[in-house]
């Protein structure tokens, strides 16, 4: 009868012919070496894309306005193995800190010069969730108890 | 079911609230309204709009109409991403593999 609303993860693997080491210094530094220049979330078109190398860090992107777009932030630091990251972008594509679903990138080594990437992105039923709490946050007086969600979250997911 | 229409149609705040008033299972308008700071009026047109956005549908209960979420929706919005994360990933193997190949060979 009652529907549950839950949206499976997408989950992603491939083998990629590097050392481990190398496979997480070209996903997290050297993310604008590769980052799809149309993956932007900005008004215009992305000019560099960067993940600052810690816990807390952001992955956020400039633009060619000269405007910067936060995408999420590092809730999980662990070279060379794994990160977790927030991924705060709305369902209508539109950066949005209120809104968090979450992407793991595991990197395991198969070999000395084979890592297999994993990648899972999941929690999209937050924006459903958020939705919720923004309601209830604008009846508590807003930011302060949404706040407290996204630290609770965050710590529990450090 | 273009992702698009999903993408708008859950840009709206209020509409994510009534998305997620339905998690529990299906409602009538007034049930819905209930819990929102928005009109009845107002709940039944944000209803519409999810409802062509395939994101909820809707069923006759008796004399009254209720509400339900449609997984097919938001089946849509995460597909998109499926693709997204592909095209991502293909792009981070070929650089990975050619600088790791640029450097070996320095």
């Amino acid at each position: 009868m009652t529907k549950p609303f839950a949206i499976a993860p997408v989950r992603k693997t491939l083998v990629v012919n590097v050392p481990q080491s190398h496979a997480f210094e070209v996903f997290t530094s050297r993310l604008d070496s590769w980052w799809p220049k149309g993956h932007g979330i900005g008004k215009t078109p992305v000019k560099q894309s960067f993940i600052e190398p810690h816990k807390g860090g952001r992955w956020y992107t400039t633009h060619e306005d000269g405007s910067a777009v936060t995408v999420g932030h590092m809730l999980t630091w662990e070279p060379p193995h794994r990160i977790v990251f927030s991924w705060e972008i709305g369902a209508d594509w539109k950066p949005d800190p209120t809104v968090a679903s979450e992407v793991e990138i595991t990197f395991v080594a198969e070999s000395a010069h084979t890592t297999r990437v994993q990648l899972e992105h999941r929690n999209f039923e937050a924006l459903g969730e958020v939705g919720g709490e923004r309601m209830r946050g604008s009846v508590d007086g807003g930011w302060p108890g949404l706040l407290e969600l996204y630290k609770k979250k965050a710590e529990a997911l450090g | 079911m273009a992702y698009g229409t999903s993408f708008a149609a859950l840009a709206d705040p209020t509409r994510r609230s009534v998305m997620e008033s339905l998690r529990s299972g299906p409602r009538a308008v007034g049930e819905i309204a209930r819990g929102m700071p928005v009109s009845r009026p107002a709940v039944s047109q944000h209803l519409k709009v999810l409802k062509e956005a395939g994101l909820v549908t809707d069923r006759a209960e008796g004399t009254r109409r209720v509400y339900y979420l449609d997984p097919k929706g938001l089946a849509a919005l995460r597909s998109w991403l499926d693709q997204f994360w592909n095209q991502a990933l293909a792009d981070f193997q070929r650089e990975a593999e050619k600088s790791f190949e640029g450097e070996k060979s320095k």
